[in-house]
Order: C-alpha cells, then structure tokens, then sequence
C-alpha cells in the first residue's frame, strides 16, 4: 500500500516535470520557429539524400557523410558555415578538422552551398541544433506488426474427427452388445442384422432427429468438401525468409515502384527476384534500416561482400547468394507469364499479390488455384484499344456478339493450351 | 439337361500336370513362415516390437504420410547476386556462330536461356540434323572433364609444363613434331599452328578428312593446279547428273538442298532435271527424277562411255546413259555432273565432262573453292610410315580418331607406340585419345571463340554460348600456352586482333561477313583423260555410306541422333547391310516380321579383302543395285559413351574395300524399325504428278474423292456433320507442307525433339513402335502392282493387294512428314472422357498433360496415328539412362514445355509455345503478327522452305495463298476431319 502510493506521488511528480520542461522548451525555443521552419526546409531538399539526422531522417548513422546530429556541438558555429558554404575552399585554405573530414569519408565531395543566404544559413544551423521531432518516424516505430500463425486445428478438421468417433463407438457398442448376448445365451445378432433392427425402430421413433441428422450429415459432407478442395491451396503462406525483408517499409512507406525491384515482370514470364545488386543500389548508402537497424541490411553485404565502413566492395571476395523462399508457387504444368498480365493487360500487381505494401512478412494473398484464374478471365475486360494486335479481332466480335468489350474467355483465355502445354 | 462346362486355361490344366495342380492349390509357391515365427515362443519374446507397439507405428507412420502429403515442399528462389545485364529471366537471347567439326559447316544462331543453350537455328546457312543435335552433346556427361595424364585427372599447370617441357626437349634435338587434325578452316588457328611450327621448328602439319574427298582434290590440282573443291551452285543447274554423290545427304555442303530446291518450283513452268546413278538408295536417289541403278564398279565405265558420247556429239554405247547424254548436250554451261568416287582418275573424267559442258564458272567455280574438305591421304599414310620408322617424335592429335576411322587401325596403333610424346585434344576420351600420354579436353564448340572461312570470301565466327561446364580449354588456347609465350595465351584477343579489319561487334552480331578475298589462280593444264572399259567381274560390291542421322560417327553418344530413323530404311540405333532383294534371295538372306510387330534379319559375317567383320545384319533394301551391298559409317564405336558404345559395327575397315564375300550365320538380329510397311496400298496419302501434267493442269493428281448424295456428287466437307468452329475471328494457324520441296532429310525431327524436349526411349521400345516422335517422316516406295495394272491384266483382287505390298525392285521414294493435322473436326476430342484434349479457337488441337488419364481413346481414333504415349516415365528412370537421367543432359530441356510423366498422351502441339510468346511480343509492342515471324520448330529450320507455317487468316501471309493453291489437298481428305495441317502435290520432272 505504501509503495503503490509512493509509486503514484513519483508520477505526478514525473509528469509535472515533463509538463513543465516540455513548457520551457516551447518558451525557449519559439523565437526561433520560423527561423527553425526554414532551416528544415533547406535540410529536406538538399542534405538528406547524403547525411542522415538520428531522431529526425528515418535512418541513423553515417552514410555518404556524417550523421548530423549533434554538430552543432561537435564544431563551431562559423567553422560550420564556412564548411557548408564551400568546403573546397575551406580545406584548400589548409584547414586541418576540414581535410581530416574529408579523408574520413574516403574523399566523398560534398557540393557548395554558396547560394545559401544568411537567413538560410541561421535557419540550418538552428535546425541542425534544434531538430523538431518527426511525428511520422514514431508512427512507423510503433506499428511493427506482430504476425500472428493460426496454430490451431481448423473446424472442419475437428468436426469430421467426431465424426469418427461416434463411428467407432456405433461399433464397439454394437459388439458389446453382442458378446453380452451370447453370453447370457441369447442369440446374437450381426451387425448388420443389429444395425438394421435398431435402425426400423430408431426410424419409427425418431423422424424430427432424423432429419435433423440428415441436415447436419449435408452440413459436414460441405465441409468435407471444402476441406479437400484446399488441399494443395497455400494462401497465407507466410515463410520466414533468410533476411528479414519489409516490403512495407519498401513498397510502403518509401513507396518504391514494385517494377523498381521486380524489373522483368514487364518483360517476362517470370516477374524476377531482384539480384542483390539490385538491393546494392541503394543500401550502398543505407546501411540501417528502420526496423531491423543493420543486422539484416548486412546479410545483403554478406552475399556481395561489401564493407559498409569503408564502402568498398571487397576484392576477390566468393559471393553467396540469397536463398528466398518462394511463396508463389505455380505447378510446372501451368504456364503463366507475367508480361502479358502487367504490361498487355495492364493488371495492378495488387490484384493479385494483395497489399504487399503492409505487409511486413510477404504472405500469399490469392489461391493461385485453377478456378481463380478462370474466375478473373471470365470477369475482366480485355484492353483492346489503342492496342493494333487487337484491332481487326476486336471488329469482329463487334459484330458477332454486338457488344464493345469482350472478357478474356471471348478470345479463348479458358481454352485448355492457353496455360498448359 | 443341365451340363456343367468346365473350361480350362491350359492344355497342361486338362491333362491334370502335377505341377499345374500344385500351382492352383496354392497361391503361394513357397510356405510363408508364419507357424515358424509364431510357434517360436523365444523368437517372439526377444523381438522388442510388441503388437502394440506395431500397431503404434503403423498408425504413427500412416498419419504421418497423409500430413506430409498435404504439406507442399519449400521451394527456393535463388537470384543471381550479380545479375549479368543481358539476361532477363525467362526471356531467351540469341546468339549468332559457328558450327564445324571437320564434318559439319554451318552459321549458326544459338538459343539460351539463363544462359544455357538450349537449340540451335540456323544462320545464314541451314542446319542439319547432326549440328542440331550438337547442342545436345555439349550437356554429354561421357565428355572429358579434366586433363589426364596416363589415366589420371591432373591440373591443366602439371600438363602444360610437361608438354612444354618434352617440346621443347624435342626442339632441342631437333625431333619431328605430328599435328594430325581434321579439315581446318580456320584461318586463325592455320595461323597458329603456323606459328607454332616457327617455334618449335619441324612441326608437321597434316589434315585428314575421315570420309576423304583427296582424290576430288588431287584431281583439281591436277587439271587446274589448285587442290580445293570447287563450289557447286546447283541453283543455276538445268541438268543435273550425281554418280553416286548424295549431296541432299551428306555429300560436301550443307547448303546445297536450299540451291537444288530453289531450281525446282512447279510454280516457275520449269524445273531441273536431276538423274541419280547409284548403288545404294541415297536421300538424292529418293528425290531423283530418274534414278539409274549402277553397280559402283560402273561408275567409272559409264562416265568414260559418257565423256566420249558429249566429246564425239554422238550416242553413247551403254543405254542407260542415252538421255542423259542428249539431256546435258543441250544444257551446256547449265548442267553438272558429280560423282561421289574417291578415284583420282574417275575425277578427273568428272572435270573434263565439265569442263566440256563449260560449266565452270557457271554451275561449278573452282576460281571461289570450297574449303571444306582439304585433307590429304598421302600425308597420313606418309606420317603413319614415319611413325613407324621412329622418325616422329611427338604427336598432337585434335579431333581426330584415326584408332576409330582408319582402315588399319592395328597398323596405327603399333606406329603409335612408336613416338615418343603423345597429346590428344579431343572431347573424348575416344578409342584414339585413351591410347595417348596426355589428354587435353577441348571446349565443345558451343564453349569456343573461332572462326571459319568456309568458301571463298565468306567468313563467320564463333563465340561461347556457355562458359566451359568443366575444367576444358580450346584448342587454341592450348597450343598459345605451349609456345614459348605463356602470358600471351588469349585467344580472344588473338582472334579480335586478327579481324581488325572489319567491325567487330557488328560482325559478331551478324555471325558472319564476306570479304573481297581474291579468287583463286587456276592454270588449265594438259592432263590425259583416262578411259575404262565395263568390268565383267562378278560377285558383290561393296559401297559404304553416311546416315544422316550419325554421318562419320562423332556424335555416336548423342541419344537423339541414335533414335533419329533413317529416313530410308527407317530403322535406328544400327547400322546394317542393304541388300536388293534378289540378291538376298540368292543369297537365301531374308528379312521377317516376328509376332511384336519387330522386324528380324540374317546376320552374316563380310569378308573383304585382309579385313573381316562379323555379325552384320541384313535389311532387304528396295532399290538396291542388284549384286551390291551398302553399309553405313559411323557405327560400333566402343569409346562413345552409354548411347554410342556397340551399336552397330565399325565400317571404317572396309573403306578401301570394293568386293566382299558373305556368310550367312545361323543367327537372327532384331531391328529397331519404326515403319514396317513399305508402299501405299494403292491410296493417295502422297498425291504425286508429273511436272508436264501440272502445266497443263495444276490440279493434276489432286483430285478430291466425292461422295454420292440425293443425285449428285459431292466433296466430304459439304457432307459434314460437325458442328464448325468460328475460325474467322482470330488467328487461324495453319501448316503447308510440299512434298515437292521436302527432301526427307529429319532435320526438323530433331528441331522438334529439342522446341519440345521430346523423351528418348532407347531400341527396345523403338522396336515396339513405342517412339515418341511428335513428328515422323513416312516413306513410300512405289510397287510394280498398281490398281490400273491389276484390272488392264486382269489381276484377282486377292492377288493385287499382296502384290502391292512388294515394293518394286526400281521404286520411286515419296517422303511424307506426318504430325498432328490439328483436325477441327477432331476425332480424338470427341473420344476423351476427361476432355484432356480440346479445340482452340486459333484452330490447334490442345493436349492438357494434367487432365489426362490415359485411356489411349484419343490415339485409338486418331487416323493420322499421331499420338504418343508415356507408357514409362522417360525422365529421371534409370531404365531410360539418357539424357532426362542426367543432371547434365536436362540442361537442355525447354523450360517452357512440360516434361512429360508415365501415363499421358502427348503430341504435337504446333509449338504452341512459340505461337503464345508471338502473341505476346506483338500485344506488348502493339502491332500486328508479321508473317516471317511466325514459326514453328519444323518450319524454322527446313531449309528448302517446305514447311510454311502461319495466320491463314492473315490474307498477306505465305499459308494464305498456299491454302487456296491447287496443288494443296487434305491427307485422308475423306474422313472430313478439316485438319489445319495441309499438303502439296508431289511434283517430279519426268515425262
């Protein structure tokens, strides 16, 4: 009792201070806010693509320069300016901390920003000093979702094992009956002769049960059914795969292009994981990432065998590739190209795929079975127009069937040789 | 009266055997020990395993099996980690070289995907059965895979220094140094082994052709003072006349068929006209308008009996030869006469004939040679004595197997034993190659860079398709290291700097250039023309030939070409004695149909001249020579490899041979013959016509049947009961076949086996009419008896149809190739209880592999005959060790075709993987099909243009008009099947 009270006076405490402290802070800084405003200005269009600001860009730490935090308290002021404002003539002026910098990072030109007016200039200085906080980053940090696997056995399957049961103990009983019988010397009955006394008088006796029963029996053969035909059928699969990979921090929050990465889905059958010297072009120079920090951003310098320190790819290095896990599995039986559904069709990759751009760990989103192929070619219109290949089949239908669009199976997108051979 | 019958299975049930007694009391031959086990009280304590448990782990293991069959495997995707730039997964480049193994010339266009070549197209200039199936060799486990030395894999350092190091001892004693090759046309490797022998000093260089073609050469340089072939345009020819030269075949150059064809359009009025004389039925002789047969001691008699008739402008003496005689006379400049004689005076009898015509310079040009051939037997049998004498010191062979292809293979081997230094660069561990010191593996062609300067002026170059799949280095490269510049061993670069002159990328784009390469200086000088008289003697005459499937026998362990039926005798994985049937009666040989369907035959032992070989089988050969004999080179290997090794026998000893006697053994052969049946039964599935007859009426032999009807006659298809397919709306996709063009030659065959990874099933099954072949070459031979001659002599019926079965002794050959016609009327769709085979709107027969269950209806009510069965699983079977059972071997499946499993019905499928990614391309680009760019597997690489593919509903495309031309009919037109496949009328230039 004591401690919780104790506990509670401690927080009050806590959050008078933070009140009061993030108050003052307001009251200190708020002479600066525009001049603030206009320094994050700057930043966001001409230092972020290089340097990185912990606690304000989404990534930390060195990139191609330096982080910035806390610069303003590692150099002077007018040092600073100086640097920012040409730091090639500041190191050919012979300054020592400006040639030093610039080994450290392997020679990297930073460009002049002699342009920059005083006002611009304070502005920077005060933001690099200041930095607000990034209301979007906190979001991202606490929405790392927690993918739940249904472990549990499904309904269906729990339903037909009752079934079972009460098949076996029909049996047993039966049985019992019977060595009971015999036994007592009475005549024993077989089980069909057992099954079909009990089942006349059950008959006459119970019709409301019966059809009940009949009811339920349909009821669990649907669900039997159903239970088969998902055999085979992997959606929601959901893999771990040998790096950690987000594509919603990729396809979302970055909103990078699905194509950017999975180049030969316009050219293709085969949409194409991207080669690691893909990731390379940009984890070059990101080499943290938001969620995972570097641990999963190194396995991809692992396989290429870059030194992220350094930034050099190493010298005779055995490169390993990465081994996903495939999640879209087609049989080799059918054949399907993905250049004529994304680049002819002109199909959303999401039709397919889902909201890759949420999700963290890539799960399966369709069945990927027959039926929902046929489903989709039986819906969608074909982009016939403005495309020449179309043109002369397209007048015909016209005329044939007398309506302007035709659906995939008009043309013959269910015929069997379309997909198998 | 009720009797009760009592059936029995056996004649040995009726007569009440013990043994059969025994058999039906018991279902189990043997007591099954169970009273043993169980009566053995201490035997059942000890066992750990009590029925509980048992029964624990048969229900644990069957719960287990069905969760683990409900559970998909993982699968992995593996990117590259650094993805080359040109590769896109999934899309295919092509890549432009060269093919030639001292055999086989041809520029080449070289499909791979992911960076495996997977088929070959040609480019330029057409490919060939044997260079298609190449890439097929490339993925051959049995090639060698390291260097060895004496038996032993060793690093390629460890070889190189010792090579290097007894050279260079060689030089210092000033030794003799033997580089025996094949035919080389490269000019930069001529260069280099030009180089090497300034290194080393005395370096011979000699080139031997296994089939030679020296006395052609020796006579040129005799008559003209230039040893080359000349180049033959048989395009510009009125008149052909071939002694025995199979140049549709495997005679010289692969471009000739194209040239011979292209002279040979009905459609022009005119065609040339081609006289064949020859003792074995060639693919040329198949195709002749007139075929004369010869015994090849003949040869020479008729063309001095000829030379004279055209030099005196009188008729010559013999016969046979009388219109020809008049024939060329009035074709001069527009004729030429070939011979395939290895005689250096029957050659020159060849030349003057020609040079009488004036025909040089106008069909044949010695001026701009050939430089296919060039080997010299002189130096060979030169090299071999000196060998003998020890006065060789060091021997490098390159792609020769002279232990394999010589005449006296023991002569060489002991010469061999005589020298000192023996390095073999080969693919192989061959016959040949396992005799020397040092084996240094060659890249196979497809892993090269090269060059070739086939003809005059023309050039094409090769480049790697793959980067070498095992620890191999070309040629070329070898001999650089060898020369005292071990840092200056890049062939590359060699060869790039010597075509400085030209645009490289371009010319590597292209796969070949021409260049302005001076002609050659000829000097016309006197030489006698040697004359012979007609030989009396009798007894059998040897002539030996190539199959276009196996050709000299380096590719003996290709499996595709082994299983490829010879378009003639259509028998595979064998060589074997042709025979004309008369001499076989003599010589009381037979062949025999057995209760399977298979074909049988003698077997005799051929004894030649100091060379005997044993065990050959016969075939009765229509259209044999009376009193000769042909046998096939290239067979009974034994270093090939699995496929190659024993099958068949080793000719090469009989080369110089020319009269055999035979001995008949008391034994039987069974053949691997996949069409048993030798004419048309006096049917029309090849309509045929003179050329005379078609000017004056195009449809001359295509006259449709026509049923009766309510008073009038009518065609098949006005009588349909089908139910018709819109084939307007979109694409109609229809095959065109003239039978006027096709020579027979299988090169599409083996295109199709590899477009459509078509399984390989091995002699065994090959004998049970159980090949896979999606598309077969039918033969007809045509037979004395004929419906006409049956009712003008008043034949009984009975008697005309088993007359018409004989194929007559002279036939005339037809070549038909069958593959699915894609009815639209199809019989076999209308049989399959699981819809597994449907109709497209695009007019193909689609065969769904999955769905199928295999009732085999569909190949039941297929008049064609077209539809094969997976009765095995071909693919991964030990049984069927070719191959689909190697890891090697499956690179060069198709990934986008379905290997097929045990159980299901395939055929062809027009390559409707073709079709769909020409579809796609023109959907991605917008635009509209063009007609040269639909193709099919067959259609691409026949090079006489006698498969046309294509939109027939496109009115600009080739199919289009063929379809409408008058010479198109239907095969089997009146079952009404409405195929999409069609023929034109066989046409010969014959009165």
């Amino acid at each position: 009792m004591r401690y919780s009270n104790y506990f509670r006076g401690f927080k009050v405490i806590f959050t008078l201070a933070f009140f009061f402290f993030t108050c003052s802070s307001i009251l200190v800084f708020s002479e600066d806010d525009s001049e603030i405003k206009i320094g994050e200005k700057i930043f966001q269009g001409n230092c972020t693509a290089c340097h990185n600001l912990t606690g304000y860009t989404k990534l930390s730490g060195r990139s191609v320069g330096p982080d910035l935090s806390g610069v303003t308290d590692r150099r002077e002021i007018d040092w600073l300016k100086k640097w920012i404002k040409n730091n090639k003539e500041l190191r050919e002026s012979g300054d020592k901390d400006a040639i030093e910098i610039f080994e450290q990072y392997n020679g990297s030109i930073m460009q002049a920003f002699d342009w920059l007016s005083d006002e611009e200039m304070n502005g920077l200085i005060s933001f690099l000093a200041n930095p607000p906080v990034n209301e979007a980053l906190i979001a991202v940090a606490d929405d790392v979702s927690v993918v739940q696997e249904d472990e549990g056995m499904s309904v269906s399957t729990q339903m037909m094992l009752i079934a079972l049961a009460l098949a076996t103990l029909l049996y047993l009983l039966s049985s019992v009956k019977n060595s009971l019988k015999s036994s007592m010397g009475q005549e024993t009955e077989t089980i069909s002769q057992t099954v079909s006394n009990q089942t006349k008088s059950f008959f006459a006796q119970n019709r409301n049960v019966i059809f009940i029963v009949v009811i339920a029996l349909i009821f669990l053969a649907k669900i039997g059914y159903d239970a088969l035909l998902d055999v085979g059928v992997t959606k929601g699969y959901q893999p771990e795969q040998p790096i950690a990979f987000s594509h919603k921090v990729h396809a979302g929050d970055n909103d990078i292009d699905c194509n950017y990465c999975h180049s030969s889905a316009r050219h293709s059958m085969s949409a194409g994981i991207p080669s690691a010297n893909v990731c390379m072009n940009c984890h070059a120079n990101i080499v943290e990432g938001t969620v995972t920090g570097t641990t999963e951003i190194q396995k991809i310098y692992d396989a290429v065998g870059y030194d992220p320190e350094t930034r050099t790819y190493k010298q005779n290095y055995t490169q390993k590739p990465i081994k996903w896990i495939r999640i879209h599995n087609l049989p080799d039986l059918a054949y399907f190209n993905h250049s004529q559904h994304v680049s002819v069709a002109g199909v959303d990759c999401e039709t397919c795929h889902g909201p890759v751009d949420e999700m963290d760990i890539l799960a399966q989103y369709a069945d990927l079975t027959m039926d929902w192929c046929i489903e989709c070619h039986r819906e969608t219109d074909v982009k016939m127009k403005d495309n020449e290949y179309y043109a002369s089949m397209h007048e015909k239908l016209k005329d044939s069937l007398g309506v302007e669009s035709f659906t995939v199976d008009q043309i013959g997108g269910l015929e069997c040789g379309k997909c198998h051979y | 009266m009720k009797k009760e019958k009592k059936y029995w299975k056996s004649l040995e049930q009726l007569n009440g055997d013990p043994l059969v007694k025994k058999f039906t009391e018991n279902e189990f031959l043997e007591e099954i020990p169970v009273d043993e086990f169980l009566s053995n009280k201490e035997n059942l304590s000890n066992t750990k395993t009590n029925r509980r448990d048992f029964l624990k782990f048969l229900g644990f293991s069957t719960a287990a099996a069905t969760l683990a069959s409900c559970e998909a495997p993982i699968q992995k995707a593996i990117p590259y980690v650094v993805k080359p730039d040109e590769i896109v997964p999934g899309v295919a480049n092509f890549y432009a070289t060269t093919y030639f193994d001292g055999h086989d010339f041809a520029s080449i266009l070289v499909k791979t995907r992911e960076g495996r070549p997977i088929k070959i197209e040609p480019n330029q200039s057409s490919v060939n059965a044997r260079i298609q199936a190449s890439v097929l060799s490339l993925y051959d486990s049995a090639r060698l895979k390291s260097p060895i030395k004496q038996g032993n894999a060793v690093d390629w350092k460890i070889v190189d220094a010792e090579i290097i190091s007894k050279l260079k001892a060689i030089k210092d004693k000033q030794g003799t140094i033997a580089i025996l090759t094949p035919t080389i046309i490269s000019p930069t490797t001529l260069q280099l082994i030009e180089e090497f022998s300034s290194e080393y000093g005395n370096v011979r260089h000699v080139m031997s052709d296994d089939i030679s073609y020296h006395s052609m050469l020796e006579a040129n340089k005799k008559c003209f003072n230039a040893r080359y072939l000349p180049s033959y345009n048989f395009e510009k020819a009125n008149v052909i006349v071939s002694f025995g030269a199979d140049f549709l075949g495997n005679w010289l150059d692969e471009d000739y068929a194209t040239q011979y064809i292209s002279a040979r359009n009905p459609k022009d009025g005119k065609m040339s006209k081609h006289y064949q004389l020859e003792t074995n039925l060639s693919l040329t002789g198949s195709n002749a308008d007139e075929r004369i047969q010869i015994k090849p001691s003949d040869q020479a008699y008729l063309l001095s009996d000829l030379y004279q008739a055209l030099l005196r402008n009188k008729s010559p003496e013999d016969g046979r030869i009388k219109k020809i005689a008049s024939d060329l006379l009035k074709n001069k400049q527009k004729s030429l006469v070939i011979s395939n004689s290895n005689n250096q005076d029957v050659q020159i009898l060849v030349n003057a004939i020609n040079k009488l015509l004036d025909n040089y310079e106008n069909t044949l040009s010695i001026r701009r040679p050939s430089f296919l051939k060039k080997g010299n037997e002189n130096s060979v049998s030169e090299l071999i004595e000196d060998m003998n004498a020890k006065k060789i010191d060091a021997l490098i062979t390159y792609h020769v197997n002279p232990l394999y292809t010589s005449v006296k293979p023991k002569i060489f081997n002991s010469a061999l034993k005589n020298v000192g230094l023996k390095v073999s660069i080969s693919l192989y561990a061959d016959e040949t190659a396992s005799k020397m010191d040092y084996l240094c593996p060659d890249n196979h062609n497809l892993e090269s860079w090269g060059d070739a300067n086939p003809r005059l002026g023309q050039y094409s170059l090769m480049q790697p398709t793959i980067a070498p799949l095992f620890n191999t280095r070309q040629f070329q490269e070898s001999l650089m290291k060898w020369m005292d510049s071990p840092n200056n061993s890049d062939y590359y670069a060699y060869l790039k700097d010597f075509y400085s002159d030209v645009n490289w990328n371009k010319v590597l784009h292209d796969g070949y250039f021409e260049k302005r390469d001076l002609a050659v200086s000829v000097s016309d000088s006197d030489f006698n023309i040697p004359l012979f008289k007609q030989s009396n003697d009798n007894g059998i005459e040897l002539e030996l030939y190539e199959k276009i499937s196996m050709g000299n026998g380096s590719q003996a362990n290709n499996p595709w070409l082994q299983e490829l039926p010879d378009p003639i005798s259509r028998a595979c994985w064998d060589n074997y004695l042709t025979i004309s049937a008369s001499t076989a009666r003599e010589l009381d040989l037979s062949n025999r149909n057995v209760s399977n369907g298979g074909l049988n035959g003698s077997v005799v032992d051929v004894i030649g001249e100091g060379v005997t070989l044993r065990n050959v089988p016969v075939m009765i050969q229509p259209g044999q020579a009376h009193g000769t004999i042909g046998l096939a080179l290239g067979y009974g290997r034994t270093h090939a490899g699995k496929a190659g090794d024993n099958v068949g026998v080793n000719a090469y000893p009989l080369l110089k041979t020319s009269k055999v006697k035979l001995v008949k053994l008391d034994k039987e052969h069974e053949f691997a013959a996949i069409q048993l049946h030798h004419t048309m039964m006096g049917r029309d599935f090849v309509k045929e016509t003179s050329l005379a007859d078609y000017i004056k009426d195009p449809k001359s032999g295509n006259h449709r049947e026509t049923f009766a009807y309510k008073n009038e006659q009518l065609t098949p298809d006005k009588l349909s009961l089908w139910k018709e397919h819109d084939h307007k709306t979109g694409h109609f996709w229809n095959l065109s076949i003239d039978l006027t063009k096709c020579i027979g030659c299988a090169a599409c065959v083996i295109s199709c086996h590899a477009e459509n990874n078509v399984a390989v099933v091995g002699k065994e099954e090959m004998r049970k009419s159980r090949d896979m072949h999606w598309l077969r070459i039918d033969r007809y031979y045509s037979s004395e008896m004929t419906p006409e001659h049956a009712k003008k002599n008043k034949v009984s019926t009975i008697k005309m149809y088993k007359d018409m079965e004989e194929p007559s002794a002279s036939p005339e050959v037809v070549f038909q190739p069958v593959m699915c016609q894609h009815c639209n009327h199809a019989p076999c769709e209308t049989v399959c209880p699981v819809a597994a085979t449907s109709h497209s709107a695009e007019g193909l027969n689609h065969m769904a592999y999955n769905r199928c269950v295999g009732t085999r209806y569909c190949a039941n009510n297929c008049p064609y005959k077209v539809r094969r069965f997976n009765w095995f699983q071909y693919s991964e079977n030990e049984k069927f060790d070719y191959h689909m059972n190697d890891d090697y071997g499956k690179m060069v499946l198709n990934p986008d075709v379905t290997v097929r499993s045990r159980g299901v019905m395939e055929k062809c499928s027009m390559c409707i993987q073709t079709i769909q990614q020409l579809k796609l391309q023109a959907k991605k680009e917008g635009r509209k099909i063009r007609d040269d760019e639909a193709k099919t597997a067959c259609s691409s690489v026949c090079s006489t243009n006698a498969i046309e593919f294509g939109d027939a509903n496109d009115k600009d495309s080739k199919v289009h008009s063929l379809k409408k031309d008058e010479r198109a009919y239907y095969l089997l037109d009146h079952l009404n099947v409405a195929p999409s496949v069609f023929y034109q009328t066989k046409i010969r230039n014959k009165a």
